[in-house]
């Protein structure tokens, strides 16, 4: 571990990085194009006229700014499905990995093996069973089923196995403390990192949850911004009374769409990557 | 007729079974419907009528025409005790999938629906559409086209819908490519496909059309124009399949001969590689719908001025037929509360002058009543993006000559979907698209029987 | 360096390093509290995927017809599966593709991994985040960019083609389709493995890696005898992982499915078939057989593949 670097690793990982941001950068190039420049110009390069403003303008305000409408609420999915997962996860994870108790293996094995039931095979059913219960078009319809994070729970035993030794647990035993009031003034702070972790990625997959509000919710004024970019993108795609104009919001709308979780990422890089190798190192 | 014994059986104690029931009544004798049974529909009073119009009522309308509000407003001016919301609950199929969810779970659907005019036999042969002629439809006929009023009547007289706009089709072609290349504007299809290999040979990277190899609509729209009958219902519980028939292979060997050669390209459309080939010119035509023109304005900006319009090249030199692509009708949902209401919506905004007229002028809907198709600031209308010349006209001109018979398949996503994995692949891969049809026909008639209808093949 | 101080720093409390003290679970005596620990998310685990799956089961049990109505088919639907040619070959399918991208892409990962935790990058930050941007970015996203960019006559990479004089790449064709895929979620999901396998890196004892520097090897010579040995779970997560993501491939291939219709048809992808058949054929029983099938192949591969390599780790 000298402080020597190497340009040629530099170099091939630079090629490597051109490849995973070549991409993103097209969808910043075309979101800054008009329509006319968008089916006329080279695609990785900026056209003539930089409409980037006036397209995020029209992108937010189209249809009566129902974009920022479905902005706000995928934040509010995401983040209220992700709390709670996170939540459920901490407290279950914690429950696996301290307490001895009948079941304890089966159960944990139940959960570990849901994770390989296919999406779709599940779609329908809880769609059948949502709507018995009046749930369909609601928020809870999305919120609910995102609660289970099954690799969350995993993430979390394994976690808490080891972020919270047994001693101190022992401790607060003794001074009287009761097992949740252990739970929440001494087990979370060091559960931190790893519930960060858990956040982040169910954050994630609600954020990029696309299959079931497609199915569950019928109201535009619900749709996250997954189902309502996929929404004008039909419409661009469709034919018939609506026109290609269309793309050019759904390019913008994609390309403000990912900004917000990028940035999470970034700023709490710190807590997710010490999360992660918990989860990583002790499988 | 087994169609009612079918109503009866499900519907009978509702009031709502009863009015469609009875409605036979009004369907002018002779139609062969079970005269003498107690299985006719009684039309709804106008006291009831004026009663529901009246009486404060919510009502929710699925459609995807952009802006619809406009014409709903003014049918609220009209009832203002009705309260219409409208929906946006996606474009054809995730609206339909979303609609049959909804129907299943038996909560959450809408009173009203937007339908295309393809769906209408498959929804309503699960019992998802309400009967409209005990709410007066059928005098309705007289203000539209025949044919697009015959796609809405099923098989045992009932008016499943109101049609909203439709599609004919015609022939929108680059003037300045067939100036370049010398080429004169093909009167018959043998003249399309010399034109065809003509342009190739001058210019292989100039495709004579497109035939979308994900466009099931446009491949019947082509058997409609040749007079093809792929699908008979003469039951509710029996269908009749010719895919592979001498009319179908005709068309098909048609156009699997110029896209073997190449001098007719068969991409996947209305996704952006092929917007970016409308605007830089790849393809000299496109066979589209009468809602085409405005929709192209849109997506081709660059290409202002250069196109014109003209019929769809005929099969027989001198006749002059067509088939349509596309369209839509308004649908009152079986289940609704608020049936009158519904299909007093259904009927105004499509009938309403001010409000038909809207959709036409505002938009950019292909209008489907006569009078609109007669309206001289309509039809006169000169349209810049095609060098002045009245494409309406043209298309009003078009509306006329499409055949009155051609009747769509009770499970028509099914249909599409196997058309998609035989002739639409047998176009992408350039293989024989004859046979492709022999397949479809196998698996569409394999389908058919599964879900138990009787087919005659 | 300095800029990997404080991941090391959160590194050293990660309980990763602390391998030894594995201490007994705690005494029976609080038992019945961890019932009440586990039950929320447990309530919530069955309520929302115990319970639709057990009504699965029970619809695939059923056949419902247009004409005719609900009835009672036993086995009927898993037998109709187990010899559809459609199905099997979409099972087919994904497994070829587990095959070739998965590996190329954790080979990618831990390439990338081991380069940034090597010391030898400069930057190196900026590509452990460059990298795992995609990660971010909706499927719906990725699908739209790269189509566009896979475009045959105007993306990117045909116009490139056309400039120098070679043919435009087949991107969408029948051949390159599968291979157009697994590039997606290469693009998608290899930087989410190289953070797992980094992180895991990062919770190797330092210690390790002075003992071989005394020894005098080298950085390839380091990853290969001790830092790869060590990623050996972490690795194993990221397999299973892909195993049940390749075999339920079916965000990528229904978005594509737009600009190439009659190359991804119906049956292209297990999951990708269910979905149509419930949507567009309207069997729903038949779907439910058909992805609790797709299920048991995923269990049967991802025990297979523990077995291959514990059984390896055991030689």
């Amino acid at each position: 571990m000298t402080g020597r670097r190497s340009n040629a690793l530099t170099i091939a990982m630079a090629v490597l990085l051109i490849y995973f941001l070549l991409p993103l950068f097209w969808l910043f190039v075309a979101s800054t194009k008009t329509v006319g420049d968008l089916f006329s110009s080279f695609g990785l390069w900026f056209a003539h006229d930089i409409s980037l403003f006036s397209n995020i303008k029209q992108t937010v305000t189209n249809d009566g700014w129902v974009f920022t409408r479905w902005m706000g609420n995928t934040v509010f999915y995401a983040v209220v499905s992700a709390g709670g997962a996170a939540f459920l996860c901490a407290l279950g994870g914690y429950g696996f990995a301290k307490y001895r108790f009948r079941g304890n293996a089966a159960m944990f094995g139940a959960v570990l093996g849901a994770i390989m039931v296919p999406t779709t095979a599940l779609a329908i059913p809880t769609y059948l069973l949502f709507s018995k219960a009046g749930l369909v078009n609601t928020p809870l319809a999305i919120i609910l089923p995102s609660l289970v994070s099954p690799f969350g729970l995993y993430l979390m035993r394994i976690y808490a196995q080891d972020a919270v030794p047994d001693g101190i647990i022992e401790a607060a035993r003794i001074d009287g403390a009761g097992e949740f009031r252990i739970f929440f003034q001494v087990a979370l702070r060091m559960l931190a990192p790893g519930i960060v972790t858990v956040l982040l990625f169910t954050l994630v997959a609600t954020w990029n949850n696309y299959f079931l509000p497609l199915i569950m919710l019928n109201n535009p004024d619900l749709y996250p911004i997954t189902v309502g970019l996929a929404a004008w993108s039909s419409q661009a795609s469709a034919g018939g009374g609506t026109t290609g104009a269309v793309l050019s919001l759904v390019i913008t709308g994609s390309f403000l769409s990912v900004l917000p979780l990028i940035a999470a990422f970034l700023l709490l890089q710190r807590y997710w990557q010490s999360g992660l190798a918990a989860g990583g190192v002790k499988a | 007729m087994i169609i009612n014994r079918i109503r009866r059986r499900t519907a009978v104690g509702t009031a709502l079974a009863l009015a469609a029931a009875l409605a036979l009544a009004a369907c002018g004798g002779g139609s062969g419907s079970s005269s003498g049974s107690a299985s006719q529909a009684q039309a709804v009073s106008q006291s009831d009528i004026d009663k529901a119009m009246t009486t404060p009522t919510d009502l929710t309308f699925w459609t995807w025409v952009p802006n619809i509000q406009k014409e709903v407003d003014l049918f609220q001016k009209k009832y203002p005790a009705i309260k219409v919301k409208v929906v946006n609950a996606g474009q054809g199929t995730p609206q339909y999938t979303k609609l049959r969810t909804a129907l299943k779970a038996g909560t959450g659907f809408p009173d009203a629906v937007q339908i295309e005019f393809q769906y209408i036999p498959t929804f309503a042969l699960t019992k998802s559409l309400l009967d409209l002629r005990p709410y007066g439809a059928e005098a309705l006929k007289d203000q539209f086209v025949p044919w697009t009023w015959q796609q809405v009547v099923g098989s045992g007289g009932q008016v499943w819908a109101v049609p909203q706009d439709s599609g004919p089709m015609g022939m929108l072609y680059r003037k300045d490519i067939f100036d370049k290349y010398g080429i004169a504007v093909p009167k018959t299809w043998d003249e399309f496909a010399a034109a065809a290999r003509k342009l190739h040979a001058a210019d292989p990277n100039v495709s004579m059309t497109n035939l979308a190899q994900s466009q099931a609509g446009v491949w019947f729209g082509m058997l409609w124009q040749a007079g093809v009958k792929p699908f008979e219902t003469p039951s509710a519980d029996s269908v009749k399949i010719d895919l592979n028939g001498d009319g179908s292979k005709k068309v098909a060997d048609y156009w699997s001969g110029l896209i073997k050669d190449g001098s007719v390209s068969a991409d996947a459309d209305f996704n952006d590689a092929w917007y970016q080939a409308l605007n830089r010119g790849k393809y000299a035509t496109w066979l589209t719908a009468a809602w085409g023109p405005v929709f192209l304005e849109g997506s081709a900006k660059a290409t202002s001025g250069k196109w014109r319009a003209a019929p769809l090249p005929q099969w027989d030199a001198g006749k002059n037929v067509s088939g349509n692509w596309g369209g839509s009708t308004t649908a009152v949902v079986q289940g609704t509360k608020n049936p009158i209401a519904a299909a007093k919506l259904a009927e105004f905004i499509n009938t309403d002058p001010e409000s038909a007229k809207m959709f036409a002028t505002q938009q950019f809907l292909f209008p489907v009543t006569k009078a609109l198709l007669a309206d001289t600031s309509f039809v006169d209308r000169p349209l810049p993006f095609y060098g002045g010349q009245p494409v309406n006209k043209l298309f009003a001109g078009i509306s006329d000559t499409v055949d009155t018979k051609f009747q769509w398949p009770p499970f028509l996503d099914q249909t599409v979907s196997d058309w998609n994995e035989t002739v639409g692949k047998s176009f992408a891969n350039k293989t024989d698209t004859s046979s492709a049809l022999d397949q479809w026909q196998q698996r569409t008639t394999k389908y058919a029987q599964n879900q138990g209808f009787k087919v005659d093949q | 360096m300095s800029v990997d101080t404080a991941d090391r720093r959160l590194g050293a409390r990660a309980p990763g390093r602390s391998q030894g003290h594995r201490q007994r679970r705690h005494g029976v005596t609080h038992g019945r509290t961890g019932y009440l620990f586990v039950a929320p998310f447990m309530l919530v685990f069955v309520a929302m995927l115990v319970l639709p799956l057990a009504y699965a089961a029970y619809l695939s049990l059923f056949q419902e017809r247009l004409i005719g109505g609900t009835v009672f088919a036993g086995i009927g639907n898993y037998t109709r599966a187990l010899t559809d040619p459609r199905l099997l070959h979409g099972v087919g399918r994904v497994a070829l593709f587990f095959l070739i991208q998965v590996p190329i892409m954790l080979v990618i990962a831990l390439l990338a991994a081991l380069a940034i935790d090597s010391g030898l990058l400069r930057v190196a930050k900026l590509f452990r985040l460059g990298i795992f941007l995609p990660y971010a970015v909706p499927s719906v996203v990725a699908a739209l960019m790269w189509g566009y960019l896979y475009g045959r006559d105007f993306g990117p990479f045909a116009q490139l083609a056309d400039k120098v004089g070679a043919a435009a790449p087949k991107f969408l064709t029948p051949d390159w389709m599968l291979g157009s895929l697994a590039n997606v979620v290469t693009w998608e999901f290899t930087g989410y493995n190289m953070i797992i396998l980094y992180a895991a890196l990062r919770a190797v004892p330092h210690d390790l890696y002075e003992a071989a520097a005394v020894d005098g090897a080298g950085a390839i010579r380091t990853a290969w005898s001790i830092k790869i040995p060590a990623l050996r779970p972490a690795l194993l997560i990221c397999v299973i992982f892909s195993v049940i993501g390749s075999f339920q491939l079916f965000n990528e291939p229904q978005l594509m499915q737009r600009l190439a219709p009659s190359v991804i048809d119906s049956g292209y992808t297990p999951n990708l078939y269910a979905y149509t058949l419930a949507f567009t054929g309207q069997e729903v029983n038949y779907a439910a057989a058909v992805s609790f099938l797709l299920g048991a192949v995923i269990v049967i591969a991802s025990y297979a593949v523990l077995f291959i390599t514990t059984r390896r780790s055991r030689a």
